[in-house]
């Protein structure tokens, strides 16, 4: 089709949809920037453990990290949320539980979910969670305290990565939002 | 291979048959409101420029006055005076909407216009041997969607935009701030601004690639077109690249701020940095689309003036390439300070530091164009070599600025607005000026006043070099930009720097003031005024030249 | 059962502090935050009764009891605040901070300033001696391949050398903090900052631009003095974890070489250490709206057992359950042990972010 054309409509063609593919790429960013944070741990985002791919658990080293537990709520949702102890010392490769607390401290139900990141953002690639509460939305009832469980290990992974290695405390860090039932995930 | 010099204006006086055909010109409305003459489109793109310049300008002026000592002496007033009732936060909003108006307008509706639209309309046909653009209508439609584009933008910093009137978010139009930070219409008709001017940049670039790829005279190779012509090829690329990646960054700005939709917000699992990341993908070969055709402009007037042709053709030609290739891999050194791995820094601190070397072969081929030259200095010349050392001082503190590490003090303070000031202000604009006077006498018909010239050029360049030197001192000092009061210690480098202002509108009034005398009573131009130095095509066509020009197409040899 | 002891001697002795602190020295304390005056109030003479005997229990006897208050300390002229007239940076007191000011200083500088020269040389050259009076007749040269490879290649090489110290540079800014690093929470709301250290128990207190007649009365610079500083002990690393509440704000320190965006649903970590007592301040960094030029940072190094008395002031525990079995202690136990100083965590955690808007 592209050949019958005048060369002048042809060579605006070819710019057009060169355009058009740019368009598409700036919206392909979304998907594909969250694509590549789960690749590479990239801003800090963590790793979700596939029970399927990881066939053996992994190894426990004799090495230890620390974890630090952060807890945010961001303003507009009526809880107090916070870790139960704000830093953990676990074996590189162990399974760890950790315990965030949340409070509804306004009269009615609310729901909230929750984001979350690890710091320095190098470690994300080997910070895995077997079980989040961050998965799903949580509902407090007036009044209500929940405690919430985070299973995770560090994967051992780290210590062939020279540029994590030497981290000796993993910030793990929540927000927790409203979920306005008008907003969407995107 | 560079010097159609020796061929070209052989072929010029056929041109001066085809002066019959002025009495072809339409009639006013339709010759300047449905105009498809590259010339015309080119003229209202100029003038369009000039507008939105002083507005910008008389907006960077009030800045300035307000920054001319510490505590707000006049924002509230200001935003009395716009917005009926108002206090304290309506003046500091006024603030931000005065920075967010100063950074878009002078981008997309001065310097953008003038380089493309105005320069690259009225020249490239003519550089080429083209009858005009491929598209005439569409370039019709370009410059009308970037006048809407102006209106708009104009027009919303007179509706709600969240703690006052109009869209106080900065330029670069941040999430959350720009989402649920501002409230009120302000933003959306800021962002829809953006789309149409957007669309008639990408609707122009279209135009100049089919125009350049498809309708060169014969024997005009694309390695014997004027380095203009390259560099509006080179830009209009970036701009049909960059552009669509802003238009759907900002499209899911308005959906999250309309919609519901959460691209950049954490609460429904967005990311406000994904913004951060299309933004600066647009936004770090944007600046290179505001500087290219200044390369372009700056390299016919060297050549012209030094009667010698361009010294390193082809490494000029695709250090521009290279400049805009490299151009998409940098844009994070935009962002080193939100929170991103250490090989990320050191990835992005390399290959911001590779842009130097194109740009250093632009810098030295230039001198080396007029080493051995028989050089004259008129006012373009002048404006030319202002061009060069002051874009080299621009470079060299984006040299500083490209290390992640230092960075991390400057980031966000006022070393980078005397960095891109230097680039932009300093180089864009006196490439424009150049531009300017180089071209005023082939696009009036009338020469400038040189005395005029050369005023405006010593009173600017000194007024800006003291408007905007000092800024480096207040950003390793640590002031931080888009602050609309400072501490004490600050002053006495603000003053100065407002001082600086005063001394470079005094330049820009000595400016308006040749124009107007040189259209009225400027002497009458010869088709080629600049002697033997002058080789690309337009200096073989009448000044002002013919309605429609090449309806014979010169031949290249 | 230990720990627990600890913690109430500690808030026993920093109740004490604060108000043997404010009967000494109320003249000296005007700007100090309303709520740390008010912390006092309450149960004085507790408190004195407290203080005298519970400071040897603690490990730096030495201290004498009047050293144990906490004063806001005044800032030294021309470190780590703007001077006027300045061109030069500020002062810098950390590692990285001499480390990039010497890499700016003595290679960036020199070499951007040699180049800009040459060219400026080359320029006046080419003007002088190519002007048309002096050479009529234009040289045809277009090419030398020689000199446009070195124009290449040295530009390269230029780069190369300054990229040696720019990568370290970045390996220094990056590497891992300390076990003993202390951590500090660092939050940017509209249009001021919240602080918390976890690990000693203090909850987020919140830090505003003091109005200025409070400044100047304080003998503080304007814009850059605020209510509650951010207090860290000298020579000591200090992690931040910095979030924004609501907009992107970003934490600078001029002084520290430290800049980090605070976003809002993500944690940005960053450190630096402070060799130098002193106050230092900074200024919010990212466009944020309306006052965004008035949300300044604070942030006061004191000598260790000072920082370790303000820790006690503010009914934290200095010591830190840093890592292992005391970690059991401090969020939740902290709580019921500030009940009895009261007015303490009016700014704590549940408070601040519904005062935020």
């Amino acid at each position: 089709m592209i050949a019958r054309l005048s060369p002048k409509a042809k060579t605006a063609s070819l710019a057009s949809a060169l355009a058009l593919a740019m368009v598409g790429l700036g919206f392909a960013a979304v998907p594909l920037y969250d694509l590549f944070c789960r690749v590479t741990g990239f801003g800090g985002t963590t790793q979700r453990y596939d029970p399927v791919a990881a066939a053996a658990d992994p190894v426990v080293l004799s090495r230890t990290v620390s974890v630090r537990f952060d807890a945010n709520v961001s303003p507009g949702l009526p809880w107090k949320f916070y870790p139960e102890h704000p830093t953990d010392t676990v074996s590189i490769g162990a399974r760890d539980m950790a315990i965030f607390i949340a409070e509804n401290n306004s009269s009615k139900p609310v729901v909230g979910t929750a984001g979350f990141n690890v710091t320095p953002t190098q470690a994300g690639k080997y910070f895995t969670k077997i079980q989040c509460f961050c998965f799903t939305e949580q509902r407090l009832e007036p009044g209500q305290q929940m405690r919430m469980p985070v299973l995770f290990f560090v994967d051992p992974k780290i210590m062939d990565d020279p540029d994590a290695r030497d981290i000796q405390e993993i910030t793990l860090s929540y927000t927790f939002h409203p979920v306005d039932e008008g907003k969407k995930a995107s | 291979m560079t010097d159609i010099a020796a061929t070209a204006p052989a072929h010029g006086h056929a041109d001066h048959a085809h002066d019959d055909h002025d009495h072809d010109t339409p009639g006013f409305f339709v010759r300047w409101f449905m105009s498809t003459n590259h010339k015309d489109i080119g003229t209202l793109y100029l003038i369009f420029a000039i507008v939105a310049g002083i507005v910008g300008g008389v907006i960077s002026g009030m800045m300035r006055l307000e920054l001319a000592e510490p505590g707000i002496q006049y924002l509230t007033g200001w935003a009395q005076f716009f917005d009926g009732a108002a206090g304290d936060v309506q003046g500091k909003h006024f603030w931000n909407v005065m920075i967010t108006a100063h950074g878009l307008i002078m981008v997309f509706f001065m310097v953008m216009p003038a380089m493309i639209g105005g320069f690259g309309n009225w020249f490239v046909p003519l550089m080429i041997g083209a009858p005009d653009m491929a598209f005439p209508r569409m370039n019709n439609v370009s410059f009308w969607l970037t006048f809407v584009a102006f209106v708009m933008l104009v027009g919303s910093m007179f509706v709600p935009g969240g703690s006052g009137l109009g869209a106080g978010t900065g330029w670069t139009v941040y999430a959350p701030l720009s989402t649920s930070g501002s409230a009120g219409p302000a933003v959306d008709m800021a962002i829809f601004s953006l789309h149409l001017a957007g669309a008639a940049s990408i609707l122009g670039a279209i135009n100049f690639i089919t125009t350049i790829f498809n309708m060169r005279a014969p024997g005009m190779t694309i390695h014997k077109m004027p380095l203009f012509v390259w560099s509006v090829l080179v830009t209009a690329f970036l701009l049909l690249l960059a552009l669509p990646v802003l238009a759907a960054a900002i499209t899911m700005l308005l959906t999250d701020r309309n919609f519901g939709t959460t691209f950049y917000d954490a609460a429904g699992g967005g990311d406000p940095v994904l913004y951060q990341h299309l933004f600066w993908f647009f936004g770090h070969p944007e600046v290179y689309i505001m500087i290219l055709p200044g390369f372009g402009i700056v390299s016919q007037i060297i050549s012209t003036f030094s009667r010698k042709p361009v010294f390193g053709y082809l490494g000029m030609a695709y250090a521009m390439v290279a400049i805009g290739v490299v151009g998409f891999i940098v844009w994070a050194h935009h962002m080193f300070t939100v929170g991103m791995s250490v090989n990320l820094k050191m990835y992005f601190t390399a290959a911001t530091m590779v842009i130097a070397v194109p740009t250093g072969i632009k810098i030295f081929s230039w001198i080396a164009t007029m080493w051995g030259g028989s050089m004259s200095f008129k006012t373009p010349m002048v404006w030319s070599l202002g061009f060069i050392f002051m874009f080299t001082v621009g470079g060299v503190t984006g040299v500083v600025l490209a290390n992640g590490g230092v960075d991390t003090n400057l980031h966000d303070t006022y070393y980078v607005v005397a960095h891109f000031h230097y680039v932009l202000s300093l180089g864009a604009v006196f490439s424009l000026f150049a531009g300017f006077y180089y071209w005023f006498p082939k696009m009036s018909g009338r020469m400038y006043n040189e005395f005029l010239g050369q005023l405006h050029f010593w009173i600017f360049f000194i007024g800006v070099n003291v408007l905007f030197f000092p800024q480096h001192f207040l950003g390793q000092q640590g002031m931080p930009r888009r602050y609309p009061d400072y501490p004490e210690a600050y002053a006495f480098w603000h003053l100065i720097s407002s001082y600086g202002y005063v001394i470079m509108a005094v330049g820009v009034l000595i400016f308006f003031v040749n124009i107007l005398w040189s259209l009225v009573a400027g002497k009458k131009a010869a088709d080629n005024p600049w002697g033997e130095g002058a080789t690309t095509l337009e200096w073989t066509l009448s000044s002002p030249p013919p309605f429609h020009q090449f309806n014979e197409l010169p031949r290249i040899a | 059962m230990k720990s627990l002891k600890t913690l109430v001697i500690a808030a026993a002795l920093s109740l004490g502090a604060v108000s043997v602190g404010h009967a000494q020295a109320p003249a000296a304390a005007p700007a100090e935050a309303p709520v740390a005056a008010t912390a006092a109030n309450p149960a004085p003479i507790a408190a004195d009764a407290a203080a005298p005997t519970a400071a040897p229990a603690t490990t730096e006897a030495a201290v004498p009891a009047g050293d144990a208050n906490y004063v806001p300390m005044k800032p030294t002229p021309g470190i780590g605040q703007p001077v006027a007239k300045g061109i030069d940076f500020q002062p810098q007191v950390s590692p990285v901070g001499e480390q990039a000011y010497w890499f700016n200083n003595v290679i960036l500088l020199p070499v951007i300033t040699v180049i800009t020269l040459f060219v400026l040389g080359l320029l006046l050259w080419v003007v002088f001696r190519y002007r048309a009076k002096a050479n009529p007749v234009p040289s045809k040269t277009t090419h030398n391949t020689f000199i446009e490879i070195i124009w290449t290649a040295i530009p390269v090489l230029i780069l190369a050398v300054i990229a040696v110290p720019s990568i370290r540079l970045l390996a220094q800014q990056y590497e891992p903090p300390s076990k003993e690093a202390l951590t500090i929470k660092v939050t940017g709301y509209q249009w001021y900052w919240g602080y918390a250290y976890p690990d000693q128990g203090i909850g987020e207190y919140v830090s505003k631009m003091l109005p200025e007649a409070d400044a100047k009365a304080a003998g503080e610079p304007y814009q850059l003095a605020v209510d509650n500083r951010m207090v860290v002990p000298v020579g000591r690393q200090v992690k931040l974890i910095i979030t924004g509440a609501d907009v992107i704000h970003s934490f600078a320190v001029p002084a520290f070489w430290t800049k980090m965006d605070a976003v809002p649903g993500r944690a940005n970590e960053t450190t630096f250490t402070a060799n130098k007592v002193g106050v230092f301040y900074g200024q919010c960094s990212e466009l944020c709206g309306v006052d965004h030029g008035y949300m300044p940072i604070a942030v006061e190094v004191l000598p260790v057992d000072r920082w370790e008395a303000w820790v006690r002031s503010k009914g934290g525990n200095p010591a830190g359950p840093v890592t292992a079995v005391a970690a059991a202690a401090p969020a939740p136990a902290a709580t019921p042990a500030t009940t009895t100083t009261e007015a303490v965590p009016a700014a704590a955690p549940a408070a601040a972010p519904a005062a935020t808007n």
